[in-house]
C-alpha cells in the first residue's frame, strides 16, 4: 500500500515537469497533475491486482479522457490542455526501451514479446482515449435532445 | 476588385489557425476557429482544410459582385505550448461575442504569438524533474536520482540547442537518447551503486511522443483521417529515433569494451 501511496508522490513531479515543458496555463497546473497522478495511480493498482499491463493502460487512459472532460468544461478550456500531460506519463518509453534492449542482445522471443506489449499499450491508450471521447460524445447529444424528442 | 476588408478577415483567420497549429492543436479546433471568425465579421461562405503541415481557406461573401478569395499556408516546425492554444481559444469567443475590430484582433493575436515560453533555466529543471523522477518511478536508487537529474538538464540543453539550429525531430530524439545513454553507462561503469536501465528510461519519457499519440487519435475521432495518419507517423518515428539513438550507444559501449552489457 504504501508503495502506490510512494508512485501517487512520485508521479506529481514529473507531470508538473511536462506541464513546465509544455506551458500549461498557470491555472491549470493543480487539475493537469492531479490527472495524471490519478491515472499513473490507477495504472500502478491494477498492475498491484496484477492485471495485465495493457489492461491497466487502457483503464488509466480511460480515466485520463474522463477527467479531462469534466476538467475542460468546469474550467471551459480546451480538452487537449489537461489530456496532453495525463497521457504522458502512460505511453510505454520503458517498453520501447526493453524492446530496444532485447534486439540487441539478439533475444528474439524477448523483442517479439517486448515489442506486442508495447504496440498493444501503445494501442490500449489509443482505444481508451477513443472510447471516453466518443461515449461521452453520444451521451451529451442523447441529453441535449431528449427534450425535443417528444 | 479586391476586398479589403475581405483580405483582413482572412488574414487574421489564417493567422490565428497557424499561431494554434504550430502549437499542437487538433485539427477540428484549427477549422472550427477559422469558421467562427469568419462567420463573426459576415461571411457566409467558409470553407477550410487544415492539415499538420498546412491550411487552406476560402471565403466568399456569397453576392454577385463579391469574388472568392483563397489563401494557402504552409506551416513548418513549431513546438507544443498549450498556453497559446488556449489563449487563441478565448480570443476567438471573445472575438465572436464583442465587436473587436479585425485591426485590434490582429494586435491581440501578435500578442499571443511573441509570448515566450518558460525561461530557460525553469524549463531545465522541468526537465530534471521528469527524468529524475521517472527514474525513481521506473527503480532507480538515490544515486541514479542524481544521475538522471544532470542527465535531464543535459538532453534538454541540447535538444533546445539542436532545436535553434534547426535540426529535423528525428535526429534531435536520436542525438539526445545517445547522449543520455551515455551518461548513464558512464555513471554505470564508474559508480558500483548505479544502474543505467533506469537512468536511460527516465531520459527516454522526456521524449516520448505523447503529443502526437494523443492529437492522432483525436484527429481520427473527429474524422480527420489524413492528419490522424500523419501524426501517428510521427509518433511512429520518433519512438524509433529514441529507441535506436540509445541502442546505437549501448552498442558502440558494447564495441569499446565496456563491460556493462
Amino acid at each position: 500500500m504504501s508503495v502506490l501511496l510512494l508512485q501517487f508522490l512520485y508521479i506529481l513531479f514529473p507531470t508538473c515537469g511536462f506541464c513546465i515543458l509544455f506551458k500549461v496555463p498557470t491555472k491549470q497546473f493543480p487539475a493537469c497533475i492531479l490527472t495524471g497522478a490519478f491515472s499513473w495511480t490507477s495504472y500502478q493498482i491494477l498492475l498491484y491486482c496484477e492485471a495485465s499491463a495493457i489492461l491497466a493502460c487502457f483503464i488509466a487512459a480511460c480515466l485520463v479522457g474522463f477527467l479531462s472532460d469534466i476538467c475542460s468544461r468546469i474550467f471551459k478550456e480546451a480538452a487537449t490542455i489537461f489530456i496532453i500531460p495525463g497521457i504522458l506519463c502512460l505511453v510505454p518509453g520503458a517498453g520501447m526501451y526493453r524492446t530496444m534492449l532485447s534486439l540487441l542482445q539478439h533475444d528474439m522471443d524477448g523483442f517479439a514479446a517486448n515489442a506486442t506489449t508495447t504496440l498493444s499499450m501503445a494501442g490500449a491508450i489509443a482505444v481508451g482515449l477513443l472510447i471516453t471521447g466518443s461515449l461521452l460524445r453520444v451521451v451529451l447529444s442523447v441529453i441535449r435532445k431528449l427534450p425535443h424528442l417528444h | 476588385m479586391v476586398n479589403i476588408i475581405q483580405k483582413k478577415i482572412l488574414i487574421l483567420a489564417v493567422y490565428a489557425a497557424e499561431i494554434m497549429m504550430k502549437n499542437g492543436a487538433e485539427i477540428y479546433r484549427v477549422e472550427d476557429t477559422v469558421t467562427r471568425i469568419c462567420k463573426a465579421c459576415g461571411i457566409n461562405y467558409v470553407e477550410v482544410f487544415a492539415m499538420p503541415t498546412g491550411i487552406f481557406v476560402s471565403l466568399d461573401k456569397g453576392g454577385k459582385e463579391d469574388d472568392t478569395q483563397t489563401y494557402i499556408k504552409r506551416i513548418k516546425g513549431g513546438n507544443t505550448n498549450l498556453s497559446k492554444i488556449s489563449k487563441v481559444n478565448q480570443f476567438s469567443r471573445e472575438f465572436t461575442t464583442t465587436d473587436l475590430s479585425v485591426d485590434e484582433g490582429m494586435k491581440i493575436l501578435k500578442s499571443i504569438d511573441e509570448e515566450p515560453p518558460y525561461p530557460l533555466p525553469i524549463r531545465l529543471l522541468g526537465a530534471a524533474m521528469v527524468c529524475s523522477f521517472f527514474c525513481v518511478v521506473f527503480g532507480g536508487g538515490p544515486i541514479d536520482f542524481c544521475v538522471a537529474f544532470i542527465s535531464g538538464v543535459t538532453c534538454y540543453s541540447f535538444s533546445a540547442l539542436l532545436t535553434k539550429l534547426d535540426i529535423n525531430f528525428f535526429i534531435r530524439g536520436f542525438c539526445c537518447c545517445g547522449i543520455a545513454a551515455f551518461i548513464a553507462l558512464t555513471a554505470a561503469t564508474s559508480i558500483s551503486q548505479a544502474s543505467y536501465d533506469p537512468i536511460i528510461i527516465g531520459s527516454i519519457m522526456l521524449f516520448v511522443p505523447g503529443v502526437a499519440i494523443t492529437n492522432s487519435i483525436r484527429d481520427f475521432l473527429s474524422g480527420d483521417m489524413v492528419s490522424g495518419l500523419a501524426r501517428l507517423a510521427e509518433a511512429l518515428l520518433t519512438a524509433v529515433s529514441l529507441a535506436s539513438g540509445a541502442g546505437v550507444m549501448l552498442k558502440i559501449w558494447d564495441m569499446i569494451g565496456g563491460v556493462v552489457i
